[in-house]
């Protein structure tokens, strides 16, 4: 019994002894991400660092569970609504598996705020980088320009189930409408987000027109396939990709000229937007359509109703990047 | 009277699993403050414990039983039982209309959908032959496939209608309702390893096989019964999940398996089989439910908590293999076999 007394003691010991005290001011602001240590949420958390050294009355700090995990993001944010912090700003990793908590976190009155969450019921608001449809028309439009308005293009999404994707490509092909010399071939082809499977089915296409100029990828690592096909062929060229990409992942073939262009959002101000909008509805100021954040981006955004009884606050936050300026955002 | 007392704190792991209760308490009041011992926080913490505790019983029977039994299918089978159910019974009957036939409906198809799983675990492992550890993956892989190929990979919205709601949401007696289900399951298996004749068999079984099976416990029959309970409580993980969170997913807790586990070896569970007790089972999913909970208020990285989880494990199993009173006490042991606890 000594020993176990003992052994358990040293367990606790390192345990317990390595976690500092903390001490709690008046307003606290959690951001719960889906997982810690990814470069996007690493990204995120410099957002929420820089909100929490500009803002003086506000703690904020971010956190997240070590694996990619529904269960264990939602016992860490049951923990926080225990904690009672003032509010908390979650990216879901499945957005219908923490109603139950944040139902709690309500009752209790602690402020609910999402991100990439269009779907949840409750929450006091959802923010979305920008309108999905008007992403795909953008990425589109770049690509348009680089194949001078005309020649075949096709689209690549994640998957048809991928809603956001799907989006993407169907505003795509929106724009390319007032081209007349435009022609989408084969659209959306599944690259069941694989970089493997986008470069097989880049590869098909290539070899079925061979006079293909434009695609527009979907998922983030559609680029990254379609990139190596185009550059097997020595197409760099006479293609041109476009698609959601990560500036240090298609690095690569920005600088070899097969990706011609990228667009994301940037985590970094999303964190920043998710951690103001706490503020204002802690602060009880109402969320106006056509309002400024003081964000890049989110300078005139968009305020809707959500599916339950909250807003989707949608900016223009999307960043157009390419060979030239990718090395500013080291994620 | 003396005798008594003694008996009662004649358990070493269980004497250990208190004291750690009781200093990590200790400590996470001292560190965080009055909050943690806010009732709203214990209730919390209760009602996270139920999920977990119900699939690290099952692990704990099966690895009673002995001849390296494990069950790792039991967060695959409660997803898949709550997919089932929140697909199938929203069409038989409707939430708004009858709650309460609904609740009752949807936990029928979700407890036949976790026996029919564990009766296809025991078949594999008692009757086949197969191993445990690999029958479990097996068919773990098989539950969660057949979760992703009904949903199409996405989350199924459960209407938290009659008593579901009761059972995610509510107190009886300020316990979670959720909580007081887990004890008294915990409390009837309990009872039932320890005082039925079945009970007792296991133990054997688990101790020597050989020898239980010349001394006529039938091995096939305990076996079955063992896997096919688990699954059915990885069904009752299943609805209390979906209970409180409203949903149910396929990846739902993947990384339940190896804290169920977790749980079972901090209990003193023997890994070869034979010996384990529901009380030391309930305290070490307490100590770890609290623990983690003092590591989320102190806003300790996550990855932290997977070290020391490691680390306590690590302690807990050298701690039962190391005599540490050899080092400052040269007094004699007694016998040494006597310190085995009772069952």
């Amino acid at each position: 019994m000594i020993r176990k007394a003992v052994w358990g003691g040293a367990a606790l010991a390192c345990v317990v002894g390595s976690s500092a005290l903390y001490a709690q001011s008046e307003s606290t602001i959690v951001t719960v991400v889906k997982v810690t240590g990814e470069t996007w949420f690493k990204r995120m958390e410099e957002g929420v660092k820089e909100f929490d050294s500009n803002t003086p009355s506000i703690a904020a700090s971010q956190t997240g569970p070590a694996k990619a995990d529904a269960a264990q993001q939602q016992r860490l944010i049951e923990d926080l609504v225990a904690k009672k912090v003032t509010a908390i700003a979650v990216v879901p990793m499945d957005p219908s598996s923490l109603e139950g908590v944040f139902k709690r976190a309500m009752d209790r009155g602690i402020k609910v705020i999402t991100h990439e969450a269009d779907t949840q019921k409750n929450t006091l608001a959802d923010i979305e980088a920008f309108d999905n449809k008007a992403f795909g028309a953008r990425l589109n439009e770049r690509m348009a320009k680089c194949m001078g308005e005309s020649g075949k293009w096709t689209s690549f999404v994640g998957s048809l189930g991928s809603l956001t994707h799907v989006q993407w490509a169907d505003g795509g092909a929106e724009n390319a409408k007032k081209y007349s010399n435009m022609t989408l071939v084969d659209a959306k082809n599944e690259s069941f987000n694989d970089a493997n499977n986008a470069y097989q089915k880049a590869k098909e296409i290539l070899r079925k027109h061979p006079d293909i100029k434009g695609f527009q990828g979907g998922s983030a690592i559609d680029v990254i396939g379609i990139g190596r096909a185009v550059e097997e062929a020595g197409l760099q060229d006479k293609t041109c990709v476009v698609g959601l990409g990560l500036p240090q992942d298609s690095g690569k073939y920005l600088e070899s000229g097969a990706v011609d262009g990228i667009g994301f959002w940037d985590p970094k101000d999303a964190g920043i937007v998710m951690n103001k909008v706490a503020q204002l509805v802690v602060e009880g100021k109402p969320i106006t359509d056509g309002m400024n954040l003081g964000v890049k981006g989110y300078e005139k955004v968009s305020v809707k109703k959500g599916a339950g009884a909250g807003v989707i606050i949608t900016g223009e936050a999307w960043v157009d990047v390419d060979k030239s300026n990718y090395k500013q955002y080291p994620f | 009277m003396e005798v008594l007392v003694k008996r009662a704190f004649s358990d070493g792991q269980l004497n250990f699993l208190v004291g750690v209760n009781i200093l990590v308490l200790a400590c996470a009041a001292v560190l965080t403050g009055a909050d943690f011992l806010d009732p709203y926080n214990l209730q919390s913490m209760a009602s996270q414990i139920p999920e977990l505790g119900l699939l690290a019983i099952g692990v704990m029977l099966a690895m009673i039983s002995g001849n390296g039994g494990i069950d790792l299918s039991g967060i695959a089978l409660a997803n898949l039982s709550a997919v089932v159910a929140g697909l199938l019974v929203p069409g038989l009957v409707a939430p708004d209309e009858a709650p309460q036939l609904y609740a009752v409906v949807f936990c029928a198809v979700a407890l036949t959908v976790g026996l029919l799983g564990g009766l296809l675990n025991s078949v594999l492992i008692a009757i086949v032959g197969l191993t445990p550890i690999l029958c479990t993956l097996g068919t773990q892989l098989l539950f969660t496939g057949m979760a992703v190929a009904l949903t199409n990979g996405s989350g199924v919205r459960i209407d938290g209608a009659g008593f579901l709601e009761t059972l995610g949401y509510e107190n009886i007696l300020n316990v979670p309702w959720s909580f007081a289900l887990f004890a008294v399951i915990a409390l009837a298996i309990g009872a039932w390893m320890r005082f039925s004749p079945n009970g007792v068999r296991l133990f054997l079984m688990g101790t020597n096989a050989r020898a239980a099976q010349y001394a006529g416990v039938p091995r096939i029959r305990m076996l079955m019964m063992v896997y096919t309970i688990s699954g059915v409580l990885a069904s009752v993980a299943g609805i209390v999940i979906a209970a409180r969170t409203s949903s149910a997913k396929w990846d739902y807790g993947s990384s339940y398996v190896l804290i169920a586990i977790l749980i079972v070896v901090m209990a003193g569970v023997r890994p070869e089989g034979g010996y384990g007790r529901m009380i030391c089972l309930v305290l070490s999913a307490t100590a770890l439910q609290i623990l983690s909970s003092t590591f989320n208020f102190l806003d300790i990285s996550n990855f932290f908590r997977d070290c020391a989880w490691g680390l306590l494990l690590l302690l807990f199993l050298a701690s039962s293999r190391i005599d540490l009173r050899m080092f400052w006490s040269q007094a004699p042991h007694k016998g040494g076999t006597a310190t085995r606890p009772p069952l």
